[in-house]
């Protein structure tokens, strides 16, 4: 047994990688970039130079200026040092330079001059002569900087080049643009092509972005939420109270209302009243929870369709502000969830009806069970005492089963009815691409399903001595 | 969906249990035949199949056989050609609405609208009852309408068809996976799997080399050079570099093998392998990564169905697993092996055939599982270009009006519906794959 549980705890390391790798991936190719969304809850436009401070600032406190990850197969063309250029769009363009031309010397000597130009435009103080001309010429080299057709860049270097003769202050820039086309002209006529084409793997250690974010996430720190810059341990706790409220209540109540109705089913078997069961316990098996829940909140929410039909809150946990006396508050968050409650318990419910009356009518089906009859005992105790005891632990190890499948499950009904859950948040971060939040919520999940699935199959061997994991 | 494990794992004692049975096809098919709610269930499957295919002949907005100014059209049949390229609408057709033509006559199809088509006069969630500003009793949207004038009946049509390709499509991807790697774990298990040691040299180099000249290479044609070409065309081209090469490395293989010192074989433990990729899959929480993959990629519905597809092969390959396990070790395959047959050829022409009533089942089950996770999808808004009317997305459309009970009742029983015979009819293949797990 031991042995077995060993084994499978090995077995959480590699599963735990994957899906950190998983996530990891999906957060590097996902369009859009992390710095960019976080400053804009800051944004203050107070000048250019000061906005790429930021920029290089806040791509420095995530890690952003290191390698991604541990070594890449890449191309002889591409150099091993180009995660160094921060900003995201621009190190993408010259990707796609460098997949055009496959010489990155050229290619490098033709971005510094156009990072030169840049940082000369903003730095001349121009007079009304001038003015137009530098705007023009920053936003040229803007275009520069973002693109990688032949034809766009030859236009913007022609832009910048018609802007330049009668322009006073500007003019001092010449040297420089000249050096722009040379460099341009330059990466067109030693182009290296087949450089694409040679397989090359480099190796950029331990120092990486990858490590920086795995190592962080075993040590419990989880980093910071793009969105609103909170940690997200803490809006992961917040969320996870009403998840867990809500499943402990669905579970409880399932348990409750399926276990007698399992056991009635499996006693009065082929009866009417058990047909009927069985095929309601099937429907409500059937009933995808966002379809109920959508109709519950269409029609017991509002006074659309009859003013008697109005009994619940449309949405979230409560509407009372957190002053609110206890009882009161406590009573309104109740009423709150009745709704969502209810469409996480129905599918569970009939799950565990069903199980329990399978299990029942095994157990019923036993020689002991026909000798406690022979015996003359009533058909209480036999039911109850001696059937019902046995048919109740393979029930109980469910738990283990629905445990993890209630949080994922949880994702329909707090979207539908707004609750600041785990699934919600998931859902959320997921669309606002808020990464740090979608690869804590995305291991967690992991590592619960797990342990849930772990803790099943071991309930399952200690329920059913029959069931063995130490042999083989 | 959350709970089948348990009943798999059942299933899988009982195929494990199973002594062989020589006629054992025919047995299934007499006891899927007793039970009358699976056969009812599939009788309703063919009804929901001939919906899903002939969707186009059913709902549109152009009519099935029109005549205009003298030329008889079959605007239907012609808009397949148009699509694949073949030919184009006259002008009038492209700048006039289907509806407002003076035709001489016109066969309309049974709901003359298509999924698309704006009703202007009929917007913002008409309901069925009410009165609708339509030209005669024929043109009245049956189920209502949504906030653009849209015809629910035609949205719940062509919902019909995308709901069961995603079903199909989705399962065969899965099918495929399945299939191949659980055959490969039931069939060799530990220690029957050899190759030649250059071999096994040469399909790691030939992975990591298809993998650079088909993806990493080809990284700009197949990023910023399919804007405008489309993505299907370099996509398939990069698969075809990587099979290319794989192709390659196996035929130098073989050559070299002949080298002496090169040929010694190394024992690869396949069942230890799958069975422990199953198990990484099956810990990985699969609607979160969906929803995360979904949410990167571009909106579109044969995204979704892929990664369905590729999330849910494991329980297919656990049940071909557990087949083979059982069969490899009869009577016809042992002879097999000493005709001196090719183990590829013993292994897809004599063993999977064998094995593949109990896959029936988890396909049965995995369909009505990817079509509702579909219409999660699509219900949240996620992975479905705005545009695509599906079941799910007409479902949301009923949380953003409350009066629009049509909305939420329509779409929501068609899903149930589906569901619930998918699920019927994998219920009944296991009773009649095994009587003795019926409860």
């Amino acid at each position: 047994m031991f042995k077995y549980i060993l084994q499978r705890l090995i077995i959480f390391l590699p599963t735990l990688l994957a899906v950190s790798l998983v996530a990891f991936a999906l957060s590097k190719l996902a369009p859009g970039d992390p710095v960019e969304l976080l400053l804009k809850g800051q944004a203050s436009e107070s000048g250019q130079k000061a906005s790429v401070q930021a920029y290089e600032e806040v791509a420095r406190r995530l890690g952003l200026d290191l390698p991604v990850f541990y070594g890449a197969l890449s191309t002889a063309a591409y150099p091993d040092t180009l995660y160094k250029i921060v900003k995201k769009s621009e190190r993408q363009n010259l990707d796609k330079l460098i997949s055009q031309y496959g010489n990155w010397p050229q290619i490098s000597g033709y971005y510094l001059a156009l990072k030169q130009l840049e940082a000369n435009t903003q730095n001349i103080v121009a007079d009304s002569a001038s003015y137009l001309a530098k705007n023009t010429v920053s936003r040229q080299v803007k275009e520069l900087l973002l693109n990688h057709k032949d034809g766009k860049i030859t236009y913007a270097l022609a832009e910048i080049q018609k802007i330049m003769p009668d322009s006073g202050v500007i003019t001092q820039l010449k040297p420089l643009t000249n050096q722009l086309n040379a460099g341009y002209n330059k990466i067109k006529a030693e182009a290296t092509p087949h450089k694409n084409y040679i397989p090359d793997i480099k190796w950029y250690g331990f120092k990486n972005q990858y490590h920086r974010w795995i190592t962080n996430f075993f040590k419990g720190n989880f980093g910071y939420s793009y969105l609103d810059s909170r940690p997200v341990g803490s809006k992961i706790w917040d969320a996870l109270r009403w998840t867990l409220i809500i499943n402990f209540i669905s579970i409880i109540l399932a348990y409750l209302i399926a276990i007698p109705i399992g056991v009635s089913t499996a006693v009065k078997k082929d009866t009417p009243y058990d047909r009927i069961v069985t095929t309601l316990l099937f429907i409500l098996y059937s009933l995808p929870s966002f379809w109920i829940g959508t109709l519950l909140i269409v029609f017991f929410t509002t006074p659309e369709y009859s003013p008697f039909l109005d009994w619940f809150p449309t949405g979230g946990v409560t509407d009372l502000p957190e002053s609110t006396p206890f009882f009161t508050r406590a009573l309104d968050i109740m009423h709150h969830l009745v709704l969502p409650v209810f469409c996480v318990t129905y599918g569970s419910f009939a799950f565990i009806s069903r199980q329990m009356r399978g299990g029942m009518l095994t157990v019923v089906r036993q020689d002991y069970i026909r000798t406690a009859k022979a015996k003359g005992l009533e058909e209480k105790t036999i039911v109850w005492k001696h059937a019902f005891r046995n048919s109740l632990f393979p029930v109980i190890t469910l738990f283990a089963y629905i445990f993890p499948a209630a949080i994922a499950g949880a994702v329909t009904i707090e979207v539908i009815y707004s609750i600041p859950g785990m699934g919600k948040l998931a859902v959320d971060s997921i669309i606002a691409r808020d990464w740090p939040v979608v690869f804590t919520i995305l291991m967690f999940a992991a590592i619960l399903t797990m342990i849930g699935n772990l803790a099943a199959d071991l309930l399952y061997a200690l329920a059913d001595p029959r069931v063995s994991y130490s042999k083989k | 969906m959350f709970f089948r494990k348990k009943k798999e794992q059942q299933i899988e004692t009982a195929i494990q249990q199973r002594a062989a049975d020589q006629s054992y096809w025919a047995n299934v098919k007499r006891q899927f035949w007793k039970n009358r709610v699976a056969v009812w269930s599939l009788r309703v499957f063919y009804v929901i199949l001939f919906i899903a295919i002939f969707a186009d002949f059913l709902s549109n907005e152009r009519p099935l056989v029109c005549k205009l100014d003298g030329k008889l059209l079959f605007p239907v049949l012609k808009q397949y050609t148009v699509s694949a390229g073949l030919s184009s609408w006259d002008e009038k057709f492209v700048t006039t609405p289907w509806h407002e033509h003076h035709y001489e006559f016109a066969v309309w199809p049974p709901i003359p609208y298509s999924s698309t088509t704006i009703d202007k006069k009929n917007r913002n969630f008409t309901s069925p009852f009410n009165k609708q500003e339509v030209k005669s009793w024929r043109w009245h949207h049956l189920l209502g309408t949504d906030e653009l004038g849209r015809d629910v009946a035609a949205g719940m049509i062509h919902g019909t068809r995308i709901a069961i390709s995603v079903g199909v499509i989705a399962m065969t991807i899965a099918s495929v996976i399945g299939i191949l790697l659980g055959s490969l774990a039931g069939y060799f298990g530990d220690d029957n799997l050899q190759m030649s040691r250059i071999r096994l040299i040469l399909n790691l180099l030939g992975l990591v080399l298809g993998f650079f000249y088909a993806f990493v290479a080809r990284a700009y044609a197949l990023g910023a050079g399919a804007e405008e070409s489309g993505f299907m065309v370099p996509f398939l081209i990069s698969l075809g570099i990587f099979t290319a090469i794989m192709v390659a490395a196996n035929l130098l293989a073989s050559v070299l093998k002949q080298v002496p010192g090169l040929s010694s074989r190394v024992n690869i433990a396949a069942d230890i392998l799958v069975m422990r990729l199953i198990e990484v899959f099956n810990s990985i929480p699969g609607l979160l990564l969906i929803l995360s993959i979904v949410a990167l990629t571009k909106p579109s519905i044969i995204n979704v169905m892929i990664i369905i597809g590729f999330i849910s092969w494991t329980s297919i390959a656990r049940f071909i697993r557990a087949e083979l396990l059982r069969i490899r070790n009869l009577e016809y395959i042992e002879a097999a092996q000493a005709m001196g047959f090719s183990e590829a050829r013993i292994i897809f022409r004599h063993a999977i055939p064998n094995a593949l009533t109990p896959v029936l089942i988890t396909i049965a089950f995995g369909i009505a599982s990817a079509i509702l996770t579909e219409a999660f999808l699509s219900f949240l808004g996620i992975g479905v270009a705005a545009e695509e009317v599906t079941w799910g997305s007409l479902l949301n459309l009923a949380r953003t009006k409350f009066q629009a009970w049509w909305l939420a009742i329509f779409p929501g029983t068609a899903i149930f519906i589906t569901v619930t015979i998918f699920n019927l009819i994998g219920e009944g293949l296991t009773d009649a794959l095994d009587p003795r797990l019926k409860q």
